[in-house]
Formats: structure tokens, C-alpha cells, sequence
């Protein structure tokens, strides 16, 4: 159950394409020639934010109620933190030269 | 009346409340699949990230025409989110034709993503790129990172295409109402979001 309060087409338009545009700049980053780490940390965060604007506009969660919000946000950062701790594994096995 | 606004009726009607999210419940059950779900796409990128940066020789395989390809595939999938959103609208209004037309339009505009991502794939298989085996002289965990988190956005981008086909049809017979197409809408846009994290961390990390 949505409020009335949601955009009319017109704006939804206008969120695609300022995704669009967000898509552009990350292409030209990628043609940027940066150090991978700050590479990867730009284009993720980029992507973080087309993710909010995503959720937020057209998953409509701007117009619910903010409950929904306060439960799925956290969970899912909680899962996410908790990657965090177990993947720079990776990185003792670079040392290993497991990767080649 | 939707479905959060009502109580049952009867002695114990007193005793029941109505959503505290005030969402209908096929539409908070697409939100804890979508958190899992993002969860699981999560660990794929996570794993992959930490090994693009960790690894010193990862190499960067892809030249422009395969970041064109992935360039258009995204526009494909945005374009495929507007008209989920208009589909949605016409549905909520009440105009089946409408909705049928936009349901099919995301339809094919899921189509034509897969069918550029499979392209794309045969033409890496052809190219020497398997699972264990980088034809560039690379890492040789790039194709399992690539094919694994690229075949599973596709198999949801394929799920997503038979499932609109299953609500469009059922939806245009009066068997699925408004609220199916929503929730089947909440997929889709999470399938487009996930999309734009793979095309940079998969694509454009690698692009030459």
C-alpha cells in the first residue's frame, strides 16, 4: 500500500536518466587509468548510490512506510559487515601466490 | 481494500492488526527474497573484489567493443525498469491493455539482455575463455569470477522474463491483480540494480 505521493512518469524518466548519467561517468573513470583500489572504491561507490536512488524511486521505498526501510536496511548491512570479516582471506592467499 | 487494511472478522477479529509496513504480504515476502538475494549477489562480488585487488596480475582482457556491448545491455536494462514502472501504473489504473503492452515491452527488453550477454559469453568460449583457463594470460580465476556472477544475474534477468510472462498472462485473464504486477515490478527493478554493480565491477574494472 503506496501513498498517493508518487511521481508522476515524467520523473521517473528523469531517475533513469540521471542513472544513465552515472553509468557515463563510470565508464570515463574506467578510461581513467587509476590505481585498481581507487578504481574499484570510486566505481562501488557510484554504485551504492545508483542502488539508493534505485531503491529509494523506483522500488517505490520513498513512499512506503519508513518502517520497511529500518528493518531491510540494517539486516542487510549486517550481512554485508559480516562478508567484510571473511573475505580478506583473499588477500593471504595472494601472499600465498595462490593467485597467479 | 488492500490487504494490510484488514482485519478478520469474529471473536478473536480484535486480536489481529494490520501490517505494521503497511504492505500487502506477497510484497513483503519479495522484500526478505530481495534482501537474501542481494545477499548472495554480495558474496560474489565480495569474493571477486578482493581477489581483482589483491591479485597482482589480473590483467585487463576486455577492449572497448566488449564495454560497448556491456554499455547497451545497461541501457537495455534501464529502459526495461521504465516500462516495468509504466506497466505498474497502467495496472494500478485499471487499464489491462496498457499494462499487458508495457509488461510485454519489458519482456522483450529482457530478452534482447539476454540475448546480448549470451552473445557476449559464446564469443569469450570461442575466444579460449573458460572457468579455470584465461586465453589472455591472466589470473586464471578471471572466468570463474565472470562467468559465475554474470551467469547469475542472467539466470534472474530469465526468471525475471518468465515470471512477467506468467503475471502478464494471468493479469491480462483476471486471475492476478495489480499488486502481482507491483510486486513482480520490485524483481524486476532489483534485477536492474544488481546489474549496475556487475557491469562496473565486472566490465569496467577490466576494460583495457
Amino acid at each position: 500500500m503506496s501513498s498517493n505521493q508518487e511521481p508522476r512518469m515524467g520523473s521517473y524518466i528523469g531517475i533513469v536518466i540521471g542513472l544513465v548519467i552515472i553509468v557515463g561517468i563510470e565508464v570515463i573513470l574506467a578510461y581513467q587509468h587509476l590505481p585498481v583500489r581507487t578504481l574499484f572504491f570510486s566505481l562501488l561507490c557510484l554504485s551504492c548510490l545508483e542502488a539508493f536512488v534505485g531503491i529509494m524511486y523506483l522500488m517505490h521505498v520513498k513512499y512506503e512506510r519508513p518502517l520497511l526501510f529500518w528493518t531491510m536496511l540494517p539486516a542487510t548491512l549486517f550481512v554485508l559487515v559480516l562478508l567484510n570479516y571473511v573475505w580478506p582471506d583473499a588477500y593471504r592467499m595472494a601472499r600465498m601466490s595462490l593467485l597467479k | 481494500m488492500s490487504e494490510s487494511g484488514l482485519t478478520i472478522g469474529g471473536e478473536h477479529g480484535e486480536l489481529l492488526e494490520a501490517s505494521p509496513y503497511g504492505i500487502e504480504k506477497k510484497k513483503l515476502g519479495m522484500w526478505i527474497f530481495i534482501v537474501s538475494d542481494a545477499c548472495t549477489f554480495a558474496t560474489f562480488l565480495f569474493g571477486y573484489g578482493y581477489m581483482r585487488v589483491g591479485s597482482q596480475n589480473w590483467g585487463t582482457p576486455f577492449e572497448f567493443p566488449t564495454i560497448l556491448n556491456g554499455i547497451v545491455m545497461t541501457l537495455v536494462l534501464l529502459s526495461s525498469s521504465l516500462t516495468m514502472l509504466a506497466a505498474v501504473r497502467a495496472a494500478q489504473e485499471g487499464q489491462k491493455a496498457s499494462a499487458y503492452k508495457w509488461l510485454g515491452l519489458t519482456m522483450l527488453l529482457g530478452t534482447i539482455f539476454a540475448i546480448l550477454h549470451l552473445r557476449e559469453w559464446f564469443k569469450m568460449i570461442s575466444e579460449g575463455w573458460r572457468l579455470f583457463s584465461n586465453p589472455t594470460g591472466g589470473a586464471a580465476q578471471f572466468g570463474a569470477c565472470f562467468f559465475s556472477v554474470t551467469g547469475l544475474h542472467l539466470a534472474h534477468v530469465i526468471s525475471g522474463v518468465i515470471a512477467l510472462l506468467i503475471i502478464a498472462r494471468g493479469f491480462s485473464r483476471g486471475r492476478y491483480d495489480a499488486s502481482h504486477v507491483e510486486t513482480a515490478g520490485l524483481y524486476w527493478h532489483f534485477v536492474d540494480l544488481v546489474w549496475m554493480f556487475v557491469f562496473p565491477m565486472m566490465y569496467l574494472m577490466n576494460a583495457r
